[in-house]
C-alpha cells in the first residue's frame, strides 16, 4: 500500500525508528516550552535545514504534507493581523509548523514496518491483555483489507452507475458496512482454519 | 483410529437443518463429494475441517475432535476455500505463507525463510514481498494452496477447487493436485472434478443419496441433474 | 476470539476507506468526508469496546505512516497539528456511541442516531475544540466558532449512521454486535 515514507533514501532513513521518535518527542516538548519568536524561528530553521540536503523531490513531498495546515495558518495570520498581535501570531505559527514538519520528517524517513515494530515494542507491557502477535496480526489484517474494501466500493459505485443516473454518494454506506461485516466473518473463518488468533 | 469419521452428524443454523444423520468413514486417498447448490456440501467440509461444531453427532479426524482441538487439527487438515479472497489474511505473499507455520509453532524468522524457500522452489522467489492485492485470481488460488501445503496436513479439503479458473489454470491445478501425496477431499457440483476419485459421495438436501466408486455414483447424479434442469422452477427461497 | 479481532480490523479498514470517499463540499465551502461516519459506525455497530479498539487500530496505522485520514493525511505530524483533539476524541467518541447503543432499548436506528449525536458529535467536539484552542493558542469560544463550521455535516452523518445501523439491524441482526 501507498505509504508516506519518502522513496528518496536519505541517511535519516538508516537511523533507528525508536531513536527518531524519542528525538521528536523531546523536540516537540521543547517547542511548547519556547514562547518567543526568535528561538522558535531557530527551531523551524533547524527542521527546514534537515529537509534541504536531500534534493527537490524530498522537499516538495514535505511541503505537500504540510498543505492541510494552510487554512489554519491563514485563519491565525488574519486573526493576529486584525488584533495587531504579530508577536503572538508568529509564536503560534512557527511552533505549529515546526512541530508538524518535524513529525512529518520522521514519518517520511521511517518505513511503515519499522514504525509498526516500534509500536509493537511499546505495547509489550500490555502483553497480558494484548499479546504482541495479536497486535501484529491486527495491523496486517487492516493493511490486507483496505485495498479489498476499496475495490469493493469501486464495484458498488459502478453497479450503481449502471442502473442510476444519480451519484451514489452516501447510498454506498450501507453496502460498504455490510462488506466490512462479511469480510470480518470470512477472515474469522480463515483464521480459524489456520489455528485461530493465539 | 485413522481417517475421518462422522457418526450421525448433523448441523442446523437459524432453525434450518442443513445436514442430518451423516455417518461416514473416509480413508481413501481421493474422495469426491458432489451435490447441487445448497445441498450442504460446503457445510460438510466446514464440519470436517472443524470450523463449525456439529449440532448433533460427532466428527473425528484420526480420533481427535477437529473443532475443539485446533492445534491437533492443523497437522491433520488443511482447507482450501472456494474464494481465495476469503482465505488470504495478510498483505504480502511471504507473510501469508509464513502465518500457517507460525501457527504450528515455528519462530517468525524461520517461518519467513521457509516461505521464501518454498516460493523459490516454485520459481516464484520474486513474489515474496508482492502485495497480495496485485495477484491475479489464478495466482491468489496458487498462493492459498501453497499456504495450505506448507503446513503439511495429512488431508486437504478442497471446496470447488476449479471454480473461477480459466482453462490453463484448471489444467495446472489438476496436475498439481494429482501429484500430491495427501488425502484429498474435493467437493464440487462438477462431475469432471471428481471423476478420478476412489470414492464419490452424492449429497442431497443434507443427506447422503449414494456413496460408492465414481462409476456407480456419477451416472445417476448426472441423469438426475439433467432431469431437474428440464424443469423451469427454481423459485423456492431458502429459509 | 477470532471474530472480535477480525471485526475490529475490518472496521478500522472501513474507517480508512470512508475517508477516501471523495469529499462533498457543503454550502460555505466546508469539506465533509464520510470518515467521521466511520467512527460513529464503529461504536453503533461494534459496541463500545470493540468500536474504540477499531478506531485506535486505525489511528495507530495513521501514525505509522499510512495516509488514511481524510484528504490523504497521515503520519505523526497530524498529531502535532490543530486537529489533534479530534483524533484523540475519535476512540472516545466511538466508545461513548457504542456504550449508549448497548444500554438503550430504543429501536436500533433511533438509538444509533442519538448515540452518534452524543458520542460522534458532542463528545468528539469536547476533545476537538480544546485541541484546536491549545495548538492555535485561542480561547475556547474562539476555537468553538471555528469548530462549528463542521456541525451541519456532522449532524447529517449522525442521521446517516442511524440509517446505516438500522439497515444492518434489519438485514443482518446477528452482525449488530452492539446489540448482540
Amino acid at each position: 500500500m501507498l505509504t508516506l515514507t519518502s522513496p528518496v533514501e536519505t541517511p535519516l532513513h538508516r537511523l533507528p525508528a525508536g531513536a527518531k521518535l524519542a528525538a521528536l518527542a523531546v523536540f516537540t516538548l521543547v517547542l511548547f516550552r519556547l514562547s518567543s519568536p526568535l528561538p522558535l524561528a531557530g527551531a523551524a530553521a533547524l527542521v527546514a535545514a534537515l529537509h534541504l540536503p536531500w534534493g527537490r523531490t524530498f522537499a516538495l513531498h514535505a511541503l505537500r504534507m504540510l498543505r492541510p495546515l494552510w487554512p489554519f495558518v491563514a485563519v491565525v495570520a488574519l486573526w493576529h493581523l486584525w488584533t495587531r498581535d504579530l508577536h503572538g501570531g508568529a509564536v503560534i505559527l512557527l511552533r505549529m509548523v515546526a512541530a508538524v514538519a518535524a513529525a512529518n520528517l520522521v514519518t517520511m524517513t521511517t518505513r511503515l514496518s519499522d514504525m509498526l515494530a516500534v509500536f509493537e515494542t511499546l505495547a509489550r507491557p500490555l502483553s497480558p491483555i494484548l499479546p504482541p502477535r495479536r497486535l501484529a496480526l491486527a495491523f496486517a489484517l487492516v493493511i490486507r483489507f483496505i485495498p479489498t474494501l476499496s475495490d469493493r466500493m469501486a464495484l458498488l459505485a459502478q453497479a450503481s452507475r449502471a442502473r442510476s443516473p444519480r451519484r451514489p454518494g452516501w447510498r454506498l454506506a450501507v453496502p460498504a458496512t455490510l462488506a466490512a461485516l462479511d469480510g470480518a466473518d470470512q477472515a474469522a473463518e480463515a483464521l480459524r482454519a489456520r489455528g485461530g488468533s493465539d | 483410529m485413522g481417517g475421518i469419521t462422522l457418526q450421525d452428524a448433523g448441523y442446523s443454523a437459524g432453525g434450518k437443518v442443513i445436514l442430518s444423520g451423516l455417518s461416514l468413514h473416509l480413508e481413501e486417498p481421493r474422495i469426491g463429494i458432489v451435490g447441487r447448490n445448497g445441498s450442504g456440501k460446503t457445510t460438510l467440509l466446514r464440519l470436517i475441517a472443524g470450523l463449525v461444531a456439529p449440532s448433533a453427532g460427532t466428527v473425528r479426524v484420526d480420533g481427535i475432535n477437529p473443532f475443539a482441538d485446533r492445534k491437533g487439527a492443523l497437522s491433520r487438515l488443511g482447507i482450501l476455500f472456494q474464494n481465495p479472497e476469503h482465505q488470504i489474511l495478510f498483505p504480502t505473499v511471504e507473510e501469508e505463507l509464513a502465518f500457517g507455520l507460525r501457527q504450528q509453532g515455528m519462530p517468525q524468522r524461520q517461518a519467513l525463510e521457509a516461505a521464501r524457500a518454498a516460493l523459490a522452489a516454485e520459481g516464484r522467489g520474486h513474489w515474496a514481498k508482492a502485495p497480495v492485492s496485485t495477484l491475479s485470481g489464478g495466482q491468489k488460488h496458487w498462493l492459498c494452496l501453497q499456504a495450505v501445503l506448507l503446513m503439511a496436513p495429512a488431508t486437504i479439503l478442497l471446496d470447488e477447487p476449479f471454480a473461477g479458473l480459466d482453462l490453463p489454470s484448471i489444467a495446472r491445478v489438476s496436475r498439481r493436485l494429482a501429484a500430491l501425496p495427501q488425502r484429498l477431499v474435493t467437493i464440487s457440483h462438477d462431475t469432471a472434478a471428481v471423476a478420478g476419485a476412489d470414492r464419490v459421495i452424492w449429497l442431497e438436501a443434507g443427506r447422503i443419496r449414494t456413496d460408492g466408486p465414481p462409476a456407480e455414483v456419477l451416472p445417476g447424479f448426472t441423469a438426475e441433474m439433467a432431469r431437474i434442469g428440464e424443469a423451469d422452477a427454481d423459485a423456492d427461497l431458502a429459509g | 476470539m477470532e471474530r472480535d479481532l477480525t471485526h475490529i480490523a475490518l472496521f478500522a479498514a472501513l474507517v480508512a476507506i470512508l475517508g477516501l470517499v471523495p469529499q462533498i463540499t457543503l454550502a460555505g465551502g466546508v469539506p465533509i468526508t464520510a470518515q467521521s461516519l466511520g467512527i460513529m459506525l464503529c461504536g453503533t455497530v461494534l459496541g463500545a469496546k470493540r468500536g474504540a479498539l477499531a478506531v485506535l487500530l486505525f489511528l495507530a496505522l495513521v501514525a505509522a505512516g499510512l495516509p488514511l485520514l481524510s484528504g490523504g493525511r497521515g503520519g505523526i505530524g497530524v498529531f502535532a497539528g490543530p486537529s489533534v483533539g479530534y483524533l484523540v476524541g475519535f476512540p472516545v467518541a466511538a466508545f461513548v456511541a457504542g456504550w449508549i447503543m448497548e444500554r438503550t432499548t430504543l429501536p436500533a436506528g433511533l438509538a444509533a442516531g442519538a448515540a452518534s449525536v452524543i458520542g460522534g458529535i458532542a463528545v468528539l467536539y469536547l476533545f476537538g475544540i480544546p485541541g484546536m484552542a491549545i495548538v492555535l493558542d485561542k480561547t475556547l469560544p474562539e476555537a468553538a466558532m471555528l469548530g462549528m463550521a463542521f456541525l451541519p455535516g456532522d449532524i447529517l452523518k449522525a442521521v446517516l449512521a442511524g440509517f446505516v445501523t438500522q439497515g444492518i439491524a434489519r438485514m443482518r441482526p446477528g452482525s449488530l454486535l452492539s446489540r448482540a
